[in-house]
């Protein structure tokens, strides 16, 4: 009997700590990387007094963790916000059901092509799909200038991808595909894999191969691009195809988890990150693009006011994405 | 429970907890998958030729792994158990070292070795990489498991058998019949652990079972097609597990296996050749890949050791704590589940917690994070859910398995003839337990927990599932803050992480040290 006291007891504090809530706290998960987005996040706590409570990604899982454990955790959210890298995760949220609308007033002046129609989703600050070239191995005038020139011949087995299947490399191809249409898209992807291109584990694997000079050029993100020059990689970064399609931009997004605990604090944090300051930060620390005009950043990194971008609906990239991925593992795997 | 579940009260608590806490979550989330939405008639045509193909590699290159970890593990655990080999002590720790350190980041620094000295790494990017590098990896897991099989072997048994024969017989005759458990635990133990691995197969872009397992589950969203995928591999390795139980571990001649006069070594003529042979696996194991990481953290400088080691800070009170109680935790269930079968106590029960052990460790982790979360997610459960009690619950389950093999060996190895002898004369039964058999396995406890400890502080896969938002434990920093960090602040995390697990476990060794050789006839 004493002994069962003892385990009421013990069971009784256990919950009445777990009930602890507190309100002026706020879940955040994020798939951007941890370098770049806790002093966001640590800046956003220190302006409100708000405690942010984090969880990061990790490349091993190809940023999925969070966004698999989100929809795990569907039938009682932890989670008050999600702040993706890319526009498809918060897509495949708002098809799962898990996402809150909410109209920042804050991003009233984002071009609506990066906002969802029903405002599941807000993008802000966005990088781009470029080629990334080793300057030893190529001159600037000889690189590839389109997306199309990395089948020819002289490119043969010199080039990296990273596997489609997986995070924005899949969005590009299936950017490719809504674009330029099915037939073309297979075709230049037929070709692709007929000139040997290397396919990587991750863009961050590209960039390591187009810095060791294992290939002279590679398709990846602008902070990863920024990123190797940062290390001192002797890299030049392309944005092809401005005289064509453009390049792929794509927002940092963020959404509202339905049924969160702290939806108000969530909605504070939302409004902090689509702001001017935030995207002036986000451009230093890895030269990402703000959506908003008239915001300060450094001399080197590009303004999306200079970049054709790829004429593209988010929303309907994505359900081909989902059409195209049983393609994009045959094309992978065979 | 029966009579004999009631006579065994620890035991009953210990398995009604086990399979509240660890087996309802996941028979919740298999059930929901198969049956819910008609998911498993719509996913089990997708289980085609080419699925069955895949599963038949990956468990050939697993059984390579498992093969060549074992005999390795044989070769090194004799030499360092039991011989008089020069600096074993230094190799018996330095070896372990491959443990201590994610797959992934060894992954990546064999392929930047083979990169930066070869200029090519087609090699390591293909199955025999996976093979390789695994088997470095699992080594030392074996030379442990067999390395603590045979410093209890009793030596009254291989002085006998030089009195009539020769040291190759002896070996043959006596000595491998009497580790055979160990043998076969190794195998099966690394044979699991490589066919569930997914990071090196992954970045060497090999195309496993795993890789096909995350590829649904992360890339198309199919949870019920990747659980069921899981399911076939728990399937072969209860096969492995059942296999082993029937024909071979099981067999009589083991259970005269007796101990009790402490450890015999052995003065090998060949010191020579055996210390080169040493070396040569230190340096493919250790000192390779460990020269591409001190060369990766140091070129620019100490900075960014410094910046990673004020990044890791904060997260080495959690890990240490939560790996600390989750090995602790994780003894006790081992010793608990193998105490019962090891003694030769038939029941229904305790044959089923063998199986329910060994199927949760089979789990892949992803879909062993899945399945607690969806159970444990639950307003009623939230003290469980948000707090560190879901990472201590998951480390037990994927982890009791070994612990309860390593166990359930030590204790085959112990006569049941002193527990008898005990009993016969009265004494109860826990105090059997604390003054014959607990001091006879002691060693043994020690290595079950090291290994738990090792494993819980290292663990990726469940964690990065569960973590409660705001906490900080170490592998988690060290991959988040891996992608896009510079190579220098991760080889530098990585380095950090393995300096403050020797140091972690060297300090556990002192403690425990003569709490060992109090109970132990020799020094080992």
């Amino acid at each position: 009997m004493k002994n069962l006291s003892l385990i009421i007891v013990f069971l009784i504090v256990l919950i009445t700590i777990s009930c602890n809530n507190n309100s002026n706290v706020i879940v955040v998960y994020t798939s951007v990387d941890q370098i770049f987005s806790e002093p966001i996040l640590k800046g956003f706590e220190d302006e409100t007094g708000i405690l942010v409570k984090v969880v990061y990604d990790t490349e091993e899982t190809k940023s999925t963790g969070v966004l698999n454990r989100l929809i795990a955790e569907k039938e009682n959210p932890q989670c008050d916000l999600f702040w993706s890298g890319d526009p498809v995760r918060t897509i495949v949220l708002k098809n799962k059901g898990i996402t809150l609308p909410y109209q920042s007033p804050v991003a009233n002046y984002i071009d609506p092509v990066y906002k969802d129609p029903e405002y599941h989703w807000t993008g802000f600050s966005a990088r781009a799909r470029v080629l990334i070239y080793n300057k030893t191995l190529l001159e600037m005038a000889t690189a590839p200038q389109s997306i199309f020139d990395l089948v020819k011949e002289e490119f043969r087995g010199k080039v990296a991808i990273a596997n489609p299947l997986f995070g924005t490399t899949t969005f590009h191809i299936s950017a490719l595909f809504s674009v330029i249409g099915d037939e073309s898209a297979k075709q230049f992807l037929s070709d692709l894999k007929n000139n040997n291109v290397v396919i990587a584990t991750s863009n961050g694997d590209v960039k390591k191969r187009v810095m060791q000079g294992e290939v002279s050029c590679g398709l990846t993100d602008t902070d990863d691009a920024y990123e190797a020059m940062k290390e001192g990689g002797d890299v030049g970064i392309i944005f092809l195809d401005q005289q064509g399609i453009g390049s792929l931009i794509m927002p940092n997004t963020v959404c509202l988890i339905k049924d969160s605990p702290h939806t108000e604090n969530a909605k504070k944090m939302m409004d902090y990150l689509l702001s001017k300051e935030t995207e002036a930060k986000l451009a230093i620390s890895c030269a990402q693009m703000p959506l908003h005009k008239g915001v300060d950043i450094p001399e080197d990194i590009p303004s999306l006011d200079n970049i054709i971008p790829m004429k593209i609906d988010y929303d309907k990239t994505s359900q081909k994405l989902e059409e195209i991925q049983s393609y994009l593992k045959e094309w992978a795997e065979n | 429970m029966g009579r004999k579940l009631k006579a065994h009260p620890v035991f009953t608590i210990v398995y009604v907890s086990f399979v509240f806490f660890v087996v309802i979550p996941v028979a919740y989330t298999l059930g929901t998958a198969f049956f819910d939405d008609n998911s498993l008639s719509g996913n089990i045509q997708l289980l085609n030729k080419g699925t069955f193909i895949l599963l038949a590699k990956s468990c050939i290159i697993a059984f390579s792994i498992a093969v060549f970890s074992t005999f390795f593990g044989t070769i090194l655990g004799f030499l360092l158990y039991k011989t008089n080999v020069l600096f074993r002590g230094f190799f018996k720790v330095s070896l372990l070292i491959p443990l201590f350190i994610s797959p992934y980041i060894l992954a990546v620094a064999w392929k930047d070795f083979f990169f930066i000295f070869f200029n090519n790494i087609s090699f390591i990017s293909s199955y025999i990489g996976v093979i390789l590098v695994l088997t470095t990896i699992f080594t030392p897991l074996s030379m442990l498991i067999i390395g603590s099989a045979l410093s209890n072997i009793n030596a009254q048994l291989e002085e006998t058998g030089f009195v009539i024969t020769n040291f190759r017989r002896v070996i043959l005759k006596i000595i491998l019949p009497l580790i055979k458990p160990a043998l076969i635990s190794s195998f099966v133990l690394v044979f699991i652990f490589s066919i569930s691995e997914f990071s090196v197969p992954a970045f060497f872009g090999v195309k496993v079972f795993t890789t096909e397992i995350f590829t649904q589950f992360s890339a198309f969203y199919n949870h019920s097609l990747a659980i069921l995928q899981s399911a076939l591999l728990i399937l072969i390795c209860v096969l492995l597990l059942f296999a082993e139980r029937k024909h071979i571990a099981d067999a009589p001649f083991l259970s005269i296996d007796s101990r009790g006069t402490g450890n015999k070594f052995y003065n090998i003529k060949n010191r020579d050749l055996s210390l080169i042979f040493l070396f040569v696996w230190f340096s493919i194991s250790v000192i390779l890949p460990f020269i591409i990481l001190f060369f990766q953290s140091f070129k620019d400088g100490t900075s960014k050791f410094i910046q990673a080691f004020g990044l890791l800070l904060p997260t080495f009170s959690n890990s240490i704590g939560l790996a600390f109680f989750g090995a602790l935790i994780i003894v006790f269930v081992g010793f608990s589940a193998a105490y019962l079968p090891a003694r030769k106590i038939e029941t229904k029960t305790r044959k089923s917690f063998d199986w329910l052990l060994l199927i949760v460790f089979a789990i892949p982790s992803t879909i062993f994070g899945i399945s607690l979360i969806k159970f444990y997610n639950h307003p009623v459960l939230d003290f469980i859910y948000s707090g560190y009690a879901i990472i201590l619950i998951a480390y037990v389950g994927k982890f009791s398995f070994i612990s309860a093999k390593l166990i359930g060996n030590a204790i085959r190895q112990i006569p049941a003839s002193l527990d008898e002898a005990a009993q016969i004369e009265g004494i109860k039964s826990f105090a059997r337990l604390q003054k014959i058999l607990m001091p006879l396995i002691m060693p043994t406890l020690f290595v079950a927990f090291i290994v738990s400890f090792i494993f819980c502080l290292g663990e990726l896969g469940i964690t990065i599932m569960l973590y409660p938002p705001g906490t900080e434990i170490m592998p988690i920093k060290v991959f988040t803050i891996m992608a896009n960090a510079p190579q220098s602040l991760t080889s530098s995390m990585t380095l950090i992480v393995f300096s403050v697990t020797l140091l972690i476990i060297t300090g556990f060794y002192f403690m425990a040290k003569p709490m060992i050789k109090k109970y132990r006839f020799t020094n080992d």
